[in-house]
């Protein structure tokens, strides 16, 4: 310990003086986070507006349909997901407690802190419910692996099962409630996720087609590529607004929650064209002549063989763009009104009770806890898929 | 001259060559940009021939046996490979190369895939046989290369000598005519090159016909028919390896030899 000290932090003179200052001012920082978040932070502006943040106006007497999706979505994940190892050496893969606290350890405090916050008898129980999802979803899990006759049900019926309630809560949901009334944290959660499993195969689309063959193809996709990235994304989200009717018949007429997820699909598919560009790209040129000698079609070479590792090649760059596409939602408030968690924030500080007594510092902090944690947890399993999918390449 | 080369080629392979053909290059030639890789070549290949091609880098060896599987397109002359001419035509390019395996010098395996899919791939997915039986394919073939036991690994998990075993494996797989080796030892640690060689020893006494590029002139004399020695995108010389080892007639195959013997 000793040595350590001196070896890292007073190795020369400079070197103490530098220690002395930055951990004097390290520990200030701290000291002032700690000092606001536990003594002179007012946090009754979001204990009032618990709700606003989270779900936005969705109608009270379906938001137990919110709640039992949630409880679905965690007892899924238990259950079909996280078999960690299931590939090869399981030996490096074998999870200890402190890997839980890492993956999930912020979302359980997160979980605690709006529990708290909510105060109610209400709130702990489906705290309490979706725990008791999570552990059911291992049991079963668990039990899978090891009874045969659970083992005997091929995996994509048993995933697809597993997965059917979740699905069917959450198509219940849009179809019980006016996707209007959506706000909060839930349309930026429900924008993000929608974006990014269009954009996708968009990406991947637009990727191939700009490496295809036929010059006409590879023409389309490299303008829209360069188009899309040359715009800002508030530029278009705005031109959403007004634009969007050009092309499509005036008696539909778009909601806004429409409006930004085909500006996000489109805009984020431009990006990840280019991710998975840089990523087939970085497939060996010999993967292409191995498939071609042994007589491969050019789509099963480019889906079995170049894809897969193109694909993983950019896992690093495709989390960036999730992440960066995830906090970008809150563009959508300025941009289009949505009533995204970022502009409730903003209005419940000029609510009659907090208007101009600086309650802003509070609602932005919260804010930024909710999209830190999605975006930390996102980065944290991204690493943990690198790794999984890591095992037996190069 | 290729008319002389020709002549010889074929009396030394016993006439095989001749009879039943199963590569005829004729006349081919190859450039990339400004630079002449093959001059107009003529060259055959009989069934259960064994030919080996040597000579220095940059002369067009390589660029020689990848045009017979159209991994390089040649832009004059003609090449028939089972009977049917190499042209633009996809399905005529698809055709052969489902009857030639080519083993690279770099492995090429598919590194996300396991050693066993590595090899079933093929016959899975060209020859559209059920999975069960490309994967029994798979097994036998590892047998006979002696790593059953390496299945259910990836590729980096095996030596280079394994992989190259794999990848021979690989393209038998497909049950081809003609194997193509392109310096298939050449990336290997010294201690690894044998036990791809005796697995190419092993096809060879197998009666498999097998076009070799390599710089190991021991194993040349061992198994070839015929030695081609190349260079300059020109076949210079070709001759039953005693001759062409022991006596050769060429200025510039006398010079090679001497620089690596």
């Amino acid at each position: 310990m000793k040595v350590w000290i001196k070896r890292n932090l007073f190795r020369s003179w400079w070197d103490g003086v530098l220690t002395v200052i930055f951990g004097a001012l390290s520990l200030w920082v701290i000291w002032s986070i700690l000092l606001f978040v536990f003594v002179t932070g007012r946090w009754e502006i979001v204990e009032v507006n618990l709700k606003l943040l989270l779900v936005g106006q969705f109608p009270n007497d379906s938001l137990w349909l919110i709640q039992a999706s949630m409880i679905a979505i965690a007892f899924w994940m238990a259950a079909a997901l996280g078999k960690a190892g299931s590939i090869e050496n399981r030996a490096n893969l074998v999870p200890t407690i402190w890997d839980f606290v890492q993956r999930f350890g912020l979302v359980v405090a997160v979980g605690v802190i709006l529990v708290l916050l909510a105060g109610d008898g209400y709130a702990i129980g489906i705290g309490l419910s979706i725990v008791a999802a999570v552990a059911l979803g291992r049991l079963l899990n668990w039990s899978r692996q090891r009874m045969s006759p659970l083992r005997r049900i091929p995996a994509f019926l048993w995933h697809l099962s597993l997965l059917a309630p979740p699905v069917i809560l959450i198509f219940a949901t849009l179809q019980q409630s006016d996707l209007k009334l959506w706000g909060g944290f839930l349309i930026n959660f429900y924008i993000a996720i929608i974006s990014m499993v269009l954009c996708f195969p968009l990406g991947v689309l637009l990727a191939l087609g700009r490496r295809s063959k036929l010059p006409i193809i590879r023409l389309i996709s490299t303008t829209y590529i360069e188009l899309i990235r040359g715009v800002p994304l508030f530029v278009l989200l705005l031109l959403s607004g007004v634009a969007l009717e050009f092309f499509i018949p005036s008696d539909i007429s778009p909601g806004s929650v429409f409006r930004a997820v085909t500006v996000f699909t489109l805009f984020m598919g431009g990006y990840m064209a280019e991710i998975f560009r840089g990523g087939l790209q970085s497939v060996p040129s010999g993967q292409l002549e191995a498939g071609n000698a042994l007589g491969l079609s050019i789509p099963k070479i480019t889906f079995l063989i170049m894809l897969p590792q193109a694909l993983r090649n950019a896992i690093p760059a495709q989390i960036g763009q999730f992440i960066s596409l995830f906090k970008d939602t809150t563009l959508a408030g300025a941009a289009l009104g949505l009533l995204e968690v970022l502009k409730v924030s903003e209005a419940m500080t000029k609510q009659p009770d907090f208007l101009g007594l600086g309650y802003i510092y509070e609602a932005l902090a919260f804010v930024s806890l909710l999209f830190w944690v999605g975006s930390y947890v996102m980065s944290k399993e991204s690493q943990r898929l690198e790794k999984r999918l890591g095992v037996g390449l190069r | 001259m290729s008319n002389n080369v020709f002549a010889d080629a074929t009396q030394l392979s016993g006439g095989r060559a001749q009879e039943d053909a199963i590569i005829v290059m004729e006349n081919v030639g190859k450039s990339f940009k400004d630079f002449q890789a093959l001059k107009n070549v003529n060259f055959k290949v009989g069934k259960q021939e064994v030919v080996v091609v040597i000579g220095p880098s940059g002369s067009g060896k390589s660029t020689l046996i990848r045009c017979i599987n159209r991994l390089e397109e040649h832009d004059a002359g003609r090449i028939m490979v089972d009977g049917i001419e190499l042209s633009t035509d996809l399905r005529n390019i698809q055709e052969i190369r489902k009857e030639i395996g080519m083993v690279f010098q770099n492995f090429n395996l598919f590194p996300h895939l396991t050693v066993l899919t590595n090899i079933a791939i093929g016959p899975r997915q060209v020859r559209n046989l059920p999975k069960a039986q490309a994967e029994e394919i798979a097994k036998e073939l590892l047998t006979r290369v002696k790593i059953p036991e390496q299945a259910d690994k990836f590729p980096s998990q095996l030596s280079g000598g394994q992989q190259q075993r794999v990848a021979i494996a690989r393209a038998l797989a497909m049950k081809p005519k003609v194997m193509l080796f392109d310096e298939p030892t050449s990336a290997l640690d010294p201690e690894m090159i044998n036990e791809v060689l005796d697995a190419i020893k092993e096809l060879a006494q197998d009666g498999m016909t097998m076009v070799v590029v390599t710089h190991e002139m021991g194993f040349a004399r061992e198994v070839a028919d015929r030695v081609v020695f190349m260079a300059d995108g020109e076949i210079v010389e070709v001759g039953s390896p005693e001759q062409l080892f022991d006596n050769p007639q060429e200025e510039r195959t006398k010079k090679f030899l001497s620089q690596i013997l």
